[in-house]
Protein backbone atom coordinates (compact mmCIF):
# COMPACT_ATOMS: atom_id res chain seq x y z
CA UNK A 1 0.00 0.00 0.00
CA UNK A 2 0.89 3.63 -0.42
CA UNK A 3 1.79 5.80 2.36
CA UNK A 4 -0.17 8.74 2.46
CA UNK A 5 1.82 11.80 1.65
CA UNK A 6 1.84 15.02 3.03
CA UNK A 7 2.69 17.01 -0.11
CA UNK A 8 1.86 20.85 -0.89
CA UNK A 9 -0.34 19.07 -3.28
CA UNK A 10 -3.11 17.35 -0.28
CA UNK A 11 -2.23 20.76 1.81
CA UNK A 12 -4.18 22.58 -1.27
CA UNK A 13 -6.85 19.85 -1.37
CA UNK A 14 -7.63 20.20 2.68
CA UNK A 15 -7.62 23.70 2.26
CA UNK A 16 -10.06 24.02 -0.51
CA UNK A 17 -12.42 21.46 1.21
CA UNK A 18 -12.08 22.90 4.46
CA UNK A 19 -13.25 26.14 2.79
CA UNK A 20 -15.93 24.60 0.74
CA UNK A 21 -17.47 23.47 3.96
CA UNK A 22 -17.23 27.10 6.14
CA UNK A 23 -19.74 27.65 2.93
CA UNK A 24 -21.79 25.21 3.69
CA UNK A 25 -21.78 25.03 7.49
CA UNK A 26 -21.98 29.14 8.34
CA UNK A 27 -25.15 29.44 7.00
CA UNK A 28 -26.55 26.75 8.93
CA UNK A 29 -24.77 28.25 12.14
CA UNK A 30 -26.28 31.58 11.47
CA UNK A 31 -29.51 30.29 12.28
CA UNK A 32 -29.48 28.71 14.99
CA UNK A 33 -26.88 31.60 16.41
CA UNK A 34 -29.46 34.03 15.37
CA UNK A 35 -32.87 32.06 16.96
CA UNK A 36 -31.26 33.18 19.96
CA UNK A 37 -31.01 37.15 19.50
CA UNK A 38 -34.02 39.51 20.06
CA UNK A 39 -35.42 41.15 17.08
CA UNK A 40 -32.58 44.35 16.74
CA UNK A 41 -29.91 41.78 17.12
CA UNK A 42 -31.31 39.31 14.81
CA UNK A 43 -31.91 41.56 11.84
CA UNK A 44 -28.08 42.69 11.79
CA UNK A 45 -27.22 38.93 10.99
CA UNK A 46 -24.24 38.46 13.19
CA UNK A 47 -22.47 35.70 13.79
CA UNK A 48 -21.32 36.37 17.05
CA UNK A 49 -22.86 35.20 20.27
CA UNK A 50 -25.93 37.23 21.61
CA UNK A 51 -25.10 39.71 23.94
CA UNK A 52 -28.42 37.86 25.68
CA UNK A 53 -29.48 34.03 25.13
CA UNK A 54 -32.88 34.61 24.90
CA UNK A 55 -35.36 31.52 23.97
CA UNK A 56 -38.30 33.74 24.18
CA UNK A 57 -38.40 33.52 19.97
CA UNK A 58 -38.83 30.15 21.05
CA UNK A 59 -41.56 30.63 22.98
CA UNK A 60 -43.30 33.25 20.50
CA UNK A 61 -43.20 30.15 17.70
CA UNK A 62 -44.69 27.53 19.88
CA UNK A 63 -46.97 29.98 21.08
CA UNK A 64 -48.50 30.77 17.85
CA UNK A 65 -49.60 27.56 17.31
CA UNK A 66 -49.29 26.73 13.63
CA UNK A 67 -46.03 24.57 14.15
CA UNK A 68 -47.35 22.20 16.48
CA UNK A 69 -50.27 21.47 14.25
CA UNK A 70 -48.02 21.36 10.82
CA UNK A 71 -45.94 18.93 13.05
CA UNK A 72 -49.10 16.81 14.16
CA UNK A 73 -50.17 16.74 10.46
CA UNK A 74 -46.96 15.63 9.20
CA UNK A 75 -46.32 12.88 11.13
CA UNK A 76 -49.84 11.45 10.39
CA UNK A 77 -50.00 12.05 6.42
CA UNK A 78 -46.09 10.61 6.31
CA UNK A 79 -46.94 7.89 8.54
CA UNK A 80 -49.92 6.51 6.77
CA UNK A 81 -48.18 7.60 3.27
CA UNK A 82 -45.38 5.43 4.13
CA UNK A 83 -46.92 2.28 5.23
CA UNK A 84 -49.55 2.73 1.89
CA UNK A 85 -46.28 3.58 -0.52
CA UNK A 86 -44.04 0.61 1.17
CA UNK A 87 -45.99 -2.37 1.19
CA UNK A 88 -48.03 -1.08 -2.79
CA UNK A 89 -44.54 -0.40 -4.13
CA UNK A 90 -43.39 -3.81 -2.99
CA UNK A 91 -45.86 -5.85 -3.89
CA UNK A 92 -46.05 -4.71 -7.15
CA UNK A 93 -42.15 -4.04 -8.24
CA UNK A 94 -42.44 -8.50 -6.56
CA UNK A 95 -44.77 -8.81 -9.76
CA UNK A 96 -43.42 -6.87 -12.20
CA UNK A 97 -39.73 -7.57 -11.53
CA UNK A 98 -40.31 -11.45 -11.50
CA UNK A 99 -42.76 -11.91 -14.61
CA UNK A 100 -40.80 -9.50 -16.71
CA UNK A 101 -43.44 -9.94 -19.44
CA UNK A 102 -44.48 -7.22 -21.73
CA UNK A 103 -47.41 -6.27 -20.06
CA UNK A 104 -45.31 -5.78 -16.53
CA UNK A 105 -42.83 -3.70 -18.17
CA UNK A 106 -44.93 -1.63 -19.99
CA UNK A 107 -47.14 -0.94 -16.21
CA UNK A 108 -43.21 0.11 -15.21
CA UNK A 109 -42.77 2.33 -17.61
CA UNK A 110 -45.94 4.04 -16.96
CA UNK A 111 -44.73 4.33 -13.44
CA UNK A 112 -41.63 5.80 -14.96
CA UNK A 113 -43.39 8.57 -16.46
CA UNK A 114 -44.59 9.83 -12.78
CA UNK A 115 -41.07 10.56 -12.06
CA UNK A 116 -40.68 13.06 -14.61
CA UNK A 117 -44.08 14.94 -15.62
CA UNK A 118 -45.32 17.22 -12.94
CA UNK A 119 -48.70 16.88 -11.16
CA UNK A 120 -51.37 18.36 -12.21
CA UNK A 121 -52.84 21.04 -9.52
CA UNK A 122 -56.05 22.20 -10.64
CA UNK A 123 -57.07 18.70 -11.66
CA UNK A 124 -56.43 16.85 -8.24
CA UNK A 125 -58.50 19.91 -6.51
CA UNK A 126 -61.10 18.56 -8.78
CA UNK A 127 -60.99 15.00 -8.16
CA UNK A 128 -60.64 15.40 -4.77
CA UNK A 129 -63.54 17.50 -4.42
CA UNK A 130 -65.79 15.32 -5.95
CA UNK A 131 -64.36 12.48 -4.06
CA UNK A 132 -65.19 14.17 -1.38
CA UNK A 133 -61.15 13.62 0.30
CA UNK A 134 -60.83 17.57 -0.42
CA UNK A 135 -59.14 19.13 2.70
CA UNK A 136 -58.92 15.66 4.18
CA UNK A 137 -55.49 13.51 5.64
CA UNK A 138 -57.11 10.66 3.48
CA UNK A 139 -56.82 13.02 0.52
CA UNK A 140 -53.30 13.88 0.99
CA UNK A 141 -52.59 10.61 1.85
CA UNK A 142 -53.70 9.29 -1.38
CA UNK A 143 -52.35 12.18 -3.54
CA UNK A 144 -48.40 11.65 -1.80
CA UNK A 145 -49.11 7.78 -2.53
CA UNK A 146 -49.93 8.34 -5.98
CA UNK A 147 -46.75 10.91 -6.34
CA UNK A 148 -44.11 9.10 -4.29
CA UNK A 149 -45.43 5.64 -5.85
CA UNK A 150 -43.16 6.01 -8.65
CA UNK A 151 -39.90 6.58 -7.19
CA UNK A 152 -40.61 3.47 -4.52
CA UNK A 153 -41.26 1.35 -7.55
CA UNK A 154 -38.50 1.97 -9.23
CA UNK A 155 -36.32 1.77 -6.43
CA UNK A 156 -37.73 -1.44 -5.26
CA UNK A 157 -37.34 -3.12 -9.03
CA UNK A 158 -33.94 -2.00 -9.38
CA UNK A 159 -33.03 -4.03 -5.75
CA UNK A 160 -35.33 -6.99 -6.57
CA UNK A 161 -32.81 -7.72 -9.79
CA UNK A 162 -30.02 -8.19 -7.13
CA UNK A 163 -32.24 -10.87 -5.77
CA UNK A 164 -31.92 -14.20 -7.07
CA UNK A 165 -35.18 -16.35 -8.26
CA UNK A 166 -33.78 -19.35 -6.82
CA UNK A 167 -34.33 -17.36 -3.66
CA UNK A 168 -38.43 -17.78 -4.01
CA UNK A 169 -38.15 -21.29 -4.14
CA UNK A 170 -35.53 -21.67 -1.35
CA UNK A 171 -37.95 -22.35 1.55
CA UNK A 172 -39.32 -25.60 -0.51
CA UNK A 173 -42.38 -23.87 -0.91
CA UNK A 174 -43.31 -25.09 -4.18
CA UNK A 175 -46.77 -24.68 -5.05
CA UNK A 176 -47.58 -22.28 -1.89
CA UNK A 177 -49.84 -19.33 -2.36
CA UNK A 178 -47.28 -16.36 -3.84
CA UNK A 179 -48.01 -14.28 -1.27
CA UNK A 180 -46.56 -15.92 1.86
CA UNK A 181 -43.38 -16.10 -0.56
CA UNK A 182 -43.90 -12.49 -0.80
CA UNK A 183 -44.09 -12.07 3.22
CA UNK A 184 -41.94 -14.45 4.36
CA UNK A 185 -38.85 -14.37 1.97
CA UNK A 186 -38.91 -11.54 -0.47
CA UNK A 187 -40.12 -8.78 2.00
CA UNK A 188 -37.20 -9.48 4.86
CA UNK A 189 -35.03 -9.73 1.60
CA UNK A 190 -35.74 -6.32 0.66
CA UNK A 191 -35.23 -4.83 4.05
CA UNK A 192 -32.41 -2.02 3.13
CA UNK A 193 -34.32 -1.06 -0.09
CA UNK A 194 -37.07 -0.73 1.66
CA UNK A 195 -35.90 1.61 4.56
CA UNK A 196 -34.46 3.78 1.84
CA UNK A 197 -37.64 4.65 0.12
CA UNK A 198 -39.43 4.82 3.90
CA UNK A 199 -36.83 7.44 4.20
CA UNK A 200 -37.43 9.49 1.52
CA UNK A 201 -40.61 9.47 1.74
CA UNK A 202 -40.75 10.77 5.33
CA UNK A 203 -38.26 13.78 3.89
CA UNK A 204 -40.27 14.10 0.60
CA UNK A 205 -43.28 15.13 2.54
CA UNK A 206 -42.10 17.35 5.52
CA UNK A 207 -40.32 19.36 3.11
CA UNK A 208 -42.83 19.79 0.07
CA UNK A 209 -44.77 23.00 0.00
CA UNK A 210 -46.36 22.77 -3.60
CA UNK A 211 -48.78 19.87 -3.24
CA UNK A 212 -50.22 21.07 0.24
CA UNK A 213 -50.12 24.78 -0.36
CA UNK A 214 -52.26 24.23 -3.16
CA UNK A 215 -54.36 21.60 -2.36
CA UNK A 216 -55.26 22.49 1.75
CA UNK A 217 -57.29 25.82 1.56
CA UNK A 218 -58.39 24.81 5.88
CA UNK A 219 -55.13 25.62 7.71
CA UNK A 220 -56.16 22.96 10.22
CA UNK A 221 -54.47 20.50 7.91
CA UNK A 222 -51.37 22.16 6.78
CA UNK A 223 -48.11 20.40 7.04
CA UNK A 224 -45.00 21.94 8.75
CA UNK A 225 -43.24 23.34 5.51
CA UNK A 226 -46.60 25.06 4.95
CA UNK A 227 -46.95 26.90 8.40
CA UNK A 228 -43.50 27.99 8.11
CA UNK A 229 -44.81 29.90 5.02
CA UNK A 230 -47.45 31.26 6.46
CA UNK A 231 -45.73 32.12 9.98
CA UNK A 232 -43.35 34.07 7.55
CA UNK A 233 -45.60 35.72 6.37
CA UNK A 234 -47.66 36.88 9.20
CA UNK A 235 -44.28 37.71 11.22
CA UNK A 236 -41.53 38.05 8.73
CA UNK A 237 -40.36 41.37 10.63
CA UNK A 238 -38.55 39.44 12.90
CA UNK A 239 -35.77 37.42 12.36
CA UNK A 240 -35.21 35.98 15.74
CA UNK A 241 -38.13 34.45 15.71
CA UNK A 242 -38.56 33.33 11.52
CA UNK A 243 -34.91 31.77 12.30
CA UNK A 244 -36.15 29.28 15.73
CA UNK A 245 -39.37 28.55 13.45
CA UNK A 246 -36.89 27.62 10.61
CA UNK A 247 -34.94 25.48 12.94
CA UNK A 248 -37.37 23.61 14.69
CA UNK A 249 -38.84 22.30 11.40
CA UNK A 250 -35.74 21.06 9.84
CA UNK A 251 -34.47 19.81 13.35
CA UNK A 252 -35.83 15.97 13.06
CA UNK A 253 -34.85 16.07 9.31
CA UNK A 254 -30.86 17.15 10.01
CA UNK A 255 -31.25 14.01 13.30
CA UNK A 256 -32.49 11.55 10.91
CA UNK A 257 -30.09 12.68 7.80
CA UNK A 258 -26.89 12.49 10.34
CA UNK A 259 -28.70 9.08 11.74
CA UNK A 260 -29.74 7.12 8.49
CA UNK A 261 -27.17 8.75 5.73
CA UNK A 262 -25.95 5.64 4.50
CA UNK A 263 -29.18 4.57 3.42
CA UNK A 264 -30.52 7.92 2.59
CA UNK A 265 -27.05 9.04 0.02
CA UNK A 266 -26.86 4.74 -0.90
CA UNK A 267 -29.85 4.66 -1.61
CA UNK A 268 -30.95 7.62 -3.73
CA UNK A 269 -27.33 7.30 -5.79
CA UNK A 270 -28.32 3.18 -6.32
CA UNK A 271 -31.49 4.62 -7.74
CA UNK A 272 -30.52 7.53 -10.05
CA UNK A 273 -27.53 5.44 -11.80
CA UNK A 274 -29.55 2.04 -12.23
CA UNK A 275 -32.10 4.28 -14.17
CA UNK B 1 -32.86 -28.34 -12.41
CA UNK B 2 -36.60 -28.36 -11.41
CA UNK B 3 -39.09 -26.11 -12.78
CA UNK B 4 -40.85 -23.57 -10.48
CA UNK B 5 -44.04 -23.75 -10.09
CA UNK B 6 -43.94 -20.53 -8.53
CA UNK B 7 -46.54 -17.83 -9.49
CA UNK B 8 -46.51 -14.19 -9.70
CA UNK B 9 -50.00 -12.73 -9.70
CA UNK B 10 -50.71 -9.76 -11.51
CA UNK B 11 -53.04 -8.79 -8.80
CA UNK B 12 -50.10 -8.00 -7.09
CA UNK B 13 -49.49 -4.66 -8.91
CA UNK B 14 -53.18 -3.73 -8.91
CA UNK B 15 -53.34 -1.57 -5.11
CA UNK B 16 -50.11 0.36 -6.30
CA UNK B 17 -51.03 1.01 -10.06
CA UNK B 18 -54.52 2.03 -9.10
CA UNK B 19 -53.64 4.86 -6.19
CA UNK B 20 -51.04 5.98 -9.51
CA UNK B 21 -53.80 5.69 -11.64
CA UNK B 22 -56.43 7.61 -10.42
CA UNK B 23 -54.49 10.30 -8.45
CA UNK B 24 -51.78 10.85 -10.82
CA UNK B 25 -52.42 10.14 -14.67
CA UNK B 26 -56.52 10.64 -14.41
CA UNK B 27 -55.59 14.18 -13.44
CA UNK B 28 -53.06 14.84 -15.77
CA UNK B 29 -55.18 13.45 -18.90
CA UNK B 30 -58.64 16.05 -17.33
CA UNK B 31 -55.65 19.02 -17.18
CA UNK B 32 -55.46 18.35 -21.03
CA UNK B 33 -59.06 18.85 -21.13
CA UNK B 34 -59.52 21.68 -18.74
CA UNK B 35 -56.32 23.59 -20.69
CA UNK B 36 -59.35 24.32 -23.45
CA UNK B 37 -62.07 25.19 -21.08
CA UNK B 38 -62.70 28.65 -19.58
CA UNK B 39 -62.72 26.68 -16.16
CA UNK B 40 -62.77 29.35 -13.15
CA UNK B 41 -63.59 30.33 -9.38
CA UNK B 42 -65.94 32.37 -10.86
CA UNK B 43 -68.60 30.11 -12.57
CA UNK B 44 -69.43 27.21 -12.15
CA UNK B 45 -70.20 26.45 -16.05
CA UNK B 46 -66.62 24.89 -18.00
CA UNK B 47 -67.34 25.91 -21.91
CA UNK B 48 -64.78 24.69 -24.00
CA UNK B 49 -62.69 27.70 -25.71
CA UNK B 50 -60.40 25.54 -27.93
CA UNK B 51 -57.18 26.63 -28.09
CA UNK B 52 -57.90 30.21 -26.54
CA UNK B 53 -56.00 29.53 -23.51
CA UNK B 54 -52.89 28.99 -25.61
CA UNK B 55 -52.94 31.88 -27.75
CA UNK B 56 -53.86 34.12 -24.71
CA UNK B 57 -49.91 32.14 -23.53
CA UNK B 58 -48.63 33.48 -26.39
CA UNK B 59 -50.50 37.07 -26.72
CA UNK B 60 -49.53 38.21 -22.85
CA UNK B 61 -46.14 37.34 -24.19
CA UNK B 62 -45.47 35.45 -19.97
CA UNK B 63 -45.08 32.43 -21.68
CA UNK B 64 -42.72 33.59 -23.89
CA UNK B 65 -40.69 35.42 -20.73
CA UNK B 66 -41.56 32.33 -18.29
CA UNK B 67 -40.32 30.14 -21.13
CA UNK B 68 -37.04 32.03 -21.18
CA UNK B 69 -36.27 32.68 -17.92
CA UNK B 70 -37.03 28.80 -16.68
CA UNK B 71 -34.58 28.21 -19.63
CA UNK B 72 -31.94 30.01 -18.49
CA UNK B 73 -32.10 28.75 -15.04
CA UNK B 74 -32.21 25.02 -15.86
CA UNK B 75 -29.22 25.31 -18.10
CA UNK B 76 -27.08 27.07 -16.06
CA UNK B 77 -28.24 25.21 -12.58
CA UNK B 78 -27.16 21.90 -14.83
CA UNK B 79 -23.62 23.19 -15.97
CA UNK B 80 -22.44 24.35 -12.69
CA UNK B 81 -24.31 22.36 -10.80
CA UNK B 82 -22.42 19.17 -12.44
CA UNK B 83 -18.84 20.78 -12.45
CA UNK B 84 -19.29 22.00 -8.84
CA UNK B 85 -20.74 18.47 -8.29
CA UNK B 86 -18.23 16.76 -10.18
CA UNK B 87 -15.10 18.60 -8.32
CA UNK B 88 -16.08 18.46 -5.23
CA UNK B 89 -16.23 14.38 -5.62
CA UNK B 90 -12.89 14.49 -7.12
CA UNK B 91 -11.48 16.30 -4.50
CA UNK B 92 -13.40 13.71 -2.24
CA UNK B 93 -11.59 11.20 -4.39
CA UNK B 94 -8.26 12.08 -2.99
CA UNK B 95 -8.87 10.66 0.56
CA UNK B 96 -8.76 13.74 1.94
CA UNK B 97 -8.37 13.72 6.08
CA UNK B 98 -11.55 14.63 7.05
CA UNK B 99 -13.40 12.94 4.27
CA UNK B 100 -16.87 11.69 5.37
CA UNK B 101 -17.80 14.88 7.04
CA UNK B 102 -17.08 16.87 4.02
CA UNK B 103 -19.44 14.25 2.27
CA UNK B 104 -21.78 14.87 5.21
CA UNK B 105 -21.78 18.27 5.09
CA UNK B 106 -21.51 18.92 1.37
CA UNK B 107 -24.82 16.74 0.56
CA UNK B 108 -26.47 18.60 3.85
CA UNK B 109 -28.38 21.53 2.04
CA UNK B 110 -30.10 19.01 -0.24
CA UNK B 111 -32.11 17.71 2.66
CA UNK B 112 -33.87 20.58 3.62
CA UNK B 113 -37.03 22.02 2.15
CA UNK B 114 -36.16 24.19 -0.57
CA UNK B 115 -38.75 26.64 0.42
CA UNK B 116 -36.56 27.05 4.16
CA UNK B 117 -33.59 27.53 1.68
CA UNK B 118 -34.95 30.20 0.18
CA UNK B 119 -35.85 32.14 3.11
CA UNK B 120 -31.91 31.51 4.16
CA UNK B 121 -31.24 33.12 1.19
CA UNK B 122 -33.29 35.89 1.42
CA UNK B 123 -31.00 36.68 4.54
CA UNK B 124 -27.70 36.21 3.40
CA UNK B 125 -28.83 38.09 -0.06
CA UNK B 126 -29.88 41.37 2.30
CA UNK B 127 -27.86 44.31 0.74
CA UNK B 128 -26.59 46.32 4.14
CA UNK B 129 -25.76 43.35 6.10
CA UNK B 130 -26.21 40.37 4.61
CA UNK B 131 -23.23 37.51 5.30
CA UNK B 132 -22.59 37.86 1.43
CA UNK B 133 -21.87 41.38 1.08
CA UNK B 134 -20.31 41.92 4.67
CA UNK B 135 -18.05 38.64 3.48
CA UNK B 136 -16.58 40.25 0.65
CA UNK B 137 -16.30 43.66 1.97
CA UNK B 138 -14.17 42.00 4.41
CA UNK B 139 -11.99 40.49 2.05
CA UNK B 140 -11.55 43.58 0.29
CA UNK B 141 -14.12 42.64 -2.50
CA UNK B 142 -16.74 45.42 -1.60
CA UNK B 143 -16.78 46.51 -5.29
CA UNK B 144 -19.11 43.08 -5.57
CA UNK B 145 -21.50 43.36 -3.08
CA UNK B 146 -24.96 43.95 -5.01
CA UNK B 147 -28.78 44.21 -4.03
CA UNK B 148 -28.93 40.72 -4.88
CA UNK B 149 -32.81 40.29 -5.26
CA UNK B 150 -33.45 43.92 -6.15
CA UNK B 151 -30.82 44.37 -9.16
CA UNK B 152 -32.86 43.39 -12.22
CA UNK B 153 -29.74 42.44 -14.21
CA UNK B 154 -28.64 39.81 -11.62
CA UNK B 155 -31.80 38.70 -9.51
CA UNK B 156 -31.94 35.15 -11.57
CA UNK B 157 -28.39 34.58 -11.26
CA UNK B 158 -29.05 35.11 -7.62
CA UNK B 159 -31.86 32.24 -7.70
CA UNK B 160 -29.38 30.21 -9.31
CA UNK B 161 -27.16 30.53 -6.51
CA UNK B 162 -28.96 29.51 -4.48
CA UNK B 163 -29.91 25.99 -6.34
CA UNK B 164 -26.00 25.63 -6.69
CA UNK B 165 -25.81 25.79 -3.02
CA UNK B 166 -28.43 23.52 -2.53
CA UNK B 167 -27.71 20.88 -5.09
CA UNK B 168 -24.10 20.39 -6.01
CA UNK B 169 -24.19 17.83 -3.33
CA UNK B 170 -26.38 16.06 -4.32
CA UNK B 171 -24.81 15.96 -7.36
CA UNK B 172 -21.40 14.87 -6.14
CA UNK B 173 -22.53 11.97 -4.64
CA UNK B 174 -23.81 10.48 -7.85
CA UNK B 175 -20.40 11.40 -8.83
CA UNK B 176 -18.85 9.67 -5.99
CA UNK B 177 -20.89 6.45 -6.75
CA UNK B 178 -19.52 6.72 -10.36
CA UNK B 179 -15.59 6.80 -9.16
CA UNK B 180 -15.71 3.91 -6.96
CA UNK B 181 -16.81 1.77 -10.30
CA UNK B 182 -13.52 3.36 -11.78
CA UNK B 183 -11.05 0.42 -11.46
CA UNK B 184 -7.49 1.76 -9.54
CA UNK B 185 -5.82 -0.42 -11.55
CA UNK B 186 -6.49 1.12 -14.85
CA UNK B 187 -5.31 4.68 -13.72
CA UNK B 188 -2.60 3.43 -11.98
CA UNK B 189 -1.07 1.87 -15.01
CA UNK B 190 -2.17 4.89 -17.29
CA UNK B 191 0.19 6.80 -14.57
CA UNK B 192 3.09 4.43 -14.87
CA UNK B 193 2.86 4.49 -18.50
CA UNK B 194 3.45 8.35 -18.54
CA UNK B 195 -0.09 10.16 -18.09
CA UNK B 196 -1.05 12.78 -16.36
CA UNK B 197 -3.50 14.35 -14.02
CA UNK B 198 -5.02 16.30 -16.61
CA UNK B 199 -4.63 13.16 -19.53
CA UNK B 200 -5.92 10.30 -16.78
CA UNK B 201 -9.17 12.58 -16.00
CA UNK B 202 -10.02 13.03 -19.99
CA UNK B 203 -9.07 9.55 -21.04
CA UNK B 204 -10.08 7.72 -18.60
CA UNK B 205 -12.19 8.89 -15.47
CA UNK B 206 -14.35 11.34 -17.60
CA UNK B 207 -15.33 9.18 -20.03
CA UNK B 208 -16.25 6.14 -17.48
CA UNK B 209 -18.44 8.55 -15.30
CA UNK B 210 -20.39 8.75 -18.55
CA UNK B 211 -23.56 7.03 -16.50
CA UNK B 212 -23.30 9.06 -13.47
CA UNK B 213 -23.31 12.18 -16.19
CA UNK B 214 -26.46 11.11 -18.09
CA UNK B 215 -28.32 10.80 -14.41
CA UNK B 216 -27.16 14.17 -13.26
CA UNK B 217 -27.78 16.18 -16.20
CA UNK B 218 -31.49 14.51 -16.62
CA UNK B 219 -32.20 14.80 -13.33
CA UNK B 220 -31.09 18.15 -12.87
CA UNK B 221 -33.07 19.65 -16.04
CA UNK B 222 -36.27 17.80 -15.04
CA UNK B 223 -36.06 19.12 -11.58
CA UNK B 224 -35.02 23.06 -12.74
CA UNK B 225 -37.80 23.28 -15.09
CA UNK B 226 -39.90 22.67 -12.19
CA UNK B 227 -38.46 25.28 -9.70
CA UNK B 228 -40.89 27.13 -8.03
CA UNK B 229 -40.31 27.68 -3.93
CA UNK B 230 -37.05 29.13 -4.22
CA UNK B 231 -38.23 32.03 -7.13
CA UNK B 232 -41.80 32.12 -5.01
CA UNK B 233 -39.45 33.39 -1.57
CA UNK B 234 -36.73 35.37 -3.09
CA UNK B 235 -38.38 37.33 -5.44
CA UNK B 236 -41.89 36.10 -6.61
CA UNK B 237 -41.06 36.48 -10.19
CA UNK B 238 -39.75 40.27 -9.74
CA UNK B 239 -38.05 42.94 -10.01
CA UNK B 240 -40.64 43.39 -12.78
CA UNK B 241 -41.08 39.93 -14.64
CA UNK B 242 -37.34 39.23 -14.23
CA UNK B 243 -37.54 36.23 -13.09
CA UNK B 244 -40.59 34.86 -13.39
CA UNK B 245 -40.65 30.62 -13.83
CA UNK B 246 -43.43 28.46 -15.20
CA UNK B 247 -44.65 27.45 -12.05
CA UNK B 248 -44.80 31.28 -10.46
CA UNK B 249 -46.83 32.17 -13.84
CA UNK B 250 -48.92 29.18 -12.94
CA UNK B 251 -49.66 30.16 -9.53
CA UNK B 252 -50.22 33.66 -9.71
CA UNK B 253 -53.04 32.82 -12.33
CA UNK B 254 -54.28 30.09 -10.14
CA UNK B 255 -54.54 32.60 -7.27
CA UNK B 256 -56.67 34.78 -9.69
CA UNK B 257 -59.05 32.21 -10.18
CA UNK B 258 -57.94 31.38 -13.97
CA UNK B 259 -57.91 27.68 -13.40
CA UNK B 260 -58.31 26.46 -17.00
CA UNK B 261 -55.59 29.44 -18.54
CA UNK B 262 -53.69 28.11 -15.40
CA UNK B 263 -53.82 24.53 -16.12
CA UNK B 264 -52.88 25.31 -19.83
CA UNK B 265 -49.61 26.70 -18.82
CA UNK B 266 -48.96 23.59 -16.50
CA UNK B 267 -49.72 21.47 -19.39
CA UNK B 268 -47.02 23.31 -21.41
CA UNK B 269 -44.88 22.79 -18.60
CA UNK B 270 -45.38 19.37 -18.73
CA UNK B 271 -44.99 18.87 -22.24
CA UNK B 272 -41.73 20.83 -21.92
CA UNK B 273 -40.04 18.65 -19.31
CA UNK B 274 -41.45 15.47 -21.27
CA UNK B 275 -39.37 16.68 -24.39
CA UNK B 276 -36.50 17.69 -22.87
CA UNK B 277 -36.11 14.30 -20.83
CA UNK B 278 -36.96 12.47 -23.99
CA UNK B 279 -34.05 13.93 -26.04
CA UNK B 280 -31.81 14.36 -23.92
CA UNK B 281 -31.86 10.92 -22.18
CA UNK B 282 -31.29 9.54 -26.21
CA UNK B 283 -28.33 11.75 -26.34
CA UNK B 284 -26.43 11.10 -23.39
CA UNK B 285 -26.92 7.39 -23.87
CA UNK B 286 -26.25 7.16 -27.16
CA UNK B 287 -22.66 9.30 -25.46
CA UNK B 288 -22.41 6.43 -23.23
CA UNK B 289 -22.44 3.45 -26.14
CA UNK B 290 -19.89 5.03 -27.90
CA UNK B 291 -17.06 5.61 -24.84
Amino acid sequence: MKVRRFTARRLVIELILFLLVLVVAIPFYMIVIDSFKNQREAAQFGLGFPTVVQISNYVDVLQSGGILVGYMNSVIVAGFSLALVSMCAALAAFSIQRNGTRLTNAIYYIFVVGLVIPVAIVPTIRLMMSLHVHNTYVGMILFYSAVLLPFAVFLLTGYLKTLPRELDESAGLDGCRPIHVFWAIILPLMQPALVTACLLTIMTIWNDFLGPFYLLSDSSKWTVTVTVFAYIGKFNTNWGSVFADITIVILPILILYFLLQRYIVEGMTAGALKG
Amino acid sequence: MRRSFIRYPLVFIAPAFVIYLVFFIVPNIAGMYYSFTDLSTYSDKVTFIGFDNFARLIREGFLVTAIRNTFIYAVCVTVFVNILGMSLALLLNEAPVLGNVYRTAFFTPYVIAPLIVGYLFTAIYQPEVGILNRALRSVGMGALAADWLNDPQIALFSIIMTELWRSSGFAMVIYLAGLKTIPRDLLDQASVDGAGYMTRFRRITFPLLAPSFTVTVLLMLINSLKVFETVLVLTNGGPGWVTEVFNTFIYRNFARGNWGYATSASLTLSIVIAVVAVVFLRLLRRREVEV
